[in-house]
């Protein structure tokens, strides 16, 4: 690729999916807890 | 609220994407286009620097005894490991800049050094957060351990002008305040880190309740220990 374009585009990637990995991890966590959480309360 | 406030971040964060890839000029002696990981590595260093500073005022907010309140606690811990995630970041887009500008992945200079120092630093903290303890015991610890960490941060920033070596100083906060970037450079990189720091509300928001669900729980979990345990003993006589 020409220009080092192949290292943007790396970085670019790179970038966007660790974010939208960790937002992700976040939410998911949260909604099991919030579940784990609320189903102990029940028993 | 909050899905607004979000809305509002990914339309910065496309716009700022825009402008870095297609809108701002490549330069030659910045790597030709890898100059356009800049925006985002400015960003990157930007949001380690303010999300250690929360989660250093946090901790000072814990040691006070007037001002001591598990918020602080949780904030402080909240801060920290996105600020570890986005030094993470800086640290690897730095890597694929440097690569194709200096011709070098890793050089030991003094900002890269003290950075990934930093970056250390702070996983030290987390795993620091992990150990068993109450909690009371658990925020004094992290809270002297983050202030600890805390030194470092201004070392990272004055690195470049104390030791001059291949690092370059600050586009914008070097000595002489002498802005070296302009136009559609300087606009993008502007949003870049104003939308950066809308992402980092965000996460942190998000990160702040888990980590209260997850005190929530341990507390709870320590509670029913306690009950089992004095059950047991009232059933098995002594």
């Amino acid at each position: 690729m020409s220009q080092n374009w192949g290292y943007v585009v790396a970085g670019y990637a790179l970038t966007t999916g660790t974010l939208v990995a960790y937002a992700a991890w976040i939410k998911l966590r949260t909604r099991r807890l919030k579940r784990l959480l609320s189903d102990e309360g029940r028993d | 609220m909050k899905r607004i406030y979000l809305a509002a971040t990914l339309v910065a964060l496309a716009v700022t994407a825009f402008l870095a890839l297609y809108v701002t000029p490549p330069r030659e002696n910045q790597g030709f286009q890898a100059v356009r990981l800049l925006y985002l590595h400015v960003p990157c260093a930007w949001l380690a620097y303010l999300a250690f500073g929360v989660t250093a005022l946090a901790s000072i907010l814990w040691l006070i005894p007037r001002t001591r309140n598990t918020t602080w606690d949780l904030l402080a811990g909240a801060s920290a490991e996105i600020g570890v995630v986005f030094t993470a970041l800086m640290l690897a887009v730095g890597s694929l800049w440097g690569k194709p500008t200096w011709g070098t992945w890793w050089e030991w200079d003094a900002r890269l050094t003290t950075t990934a120092i930093l970056f250390f630093l702070y996983l030290g903290y987390l795993a620091l957060r992990r150990t068993g303890a109450t909690s009371a015991e658990r925020g004094t610890r992290c809270a002297i351990a983050a202030l600890i960490a805390a030194c470092d941060i201004p070392i990272v920033h004055f690195s470049v002008t104390w030791w001059q070596t291949l690092h370059q100083q600050g586009t914008v906060f070097n000595p002489n305040l002498d802005v070296k970037v302009n136009g559609s450079m300087a606009l993008t990189l502007v949003l870049s880190v104003l939308a950066f720091t809308m992402l980092y509300g965000y996460l942190l928001i998000d990160r702040f309740q888990l980590a209260q669900l997850e005190e929530g729980r341990e507390e709870r979990e320590l509670q029913l220990a306690i009950a089992e345990r004095v059950r047991a003993e009232e059933v098995v006589p002594a």
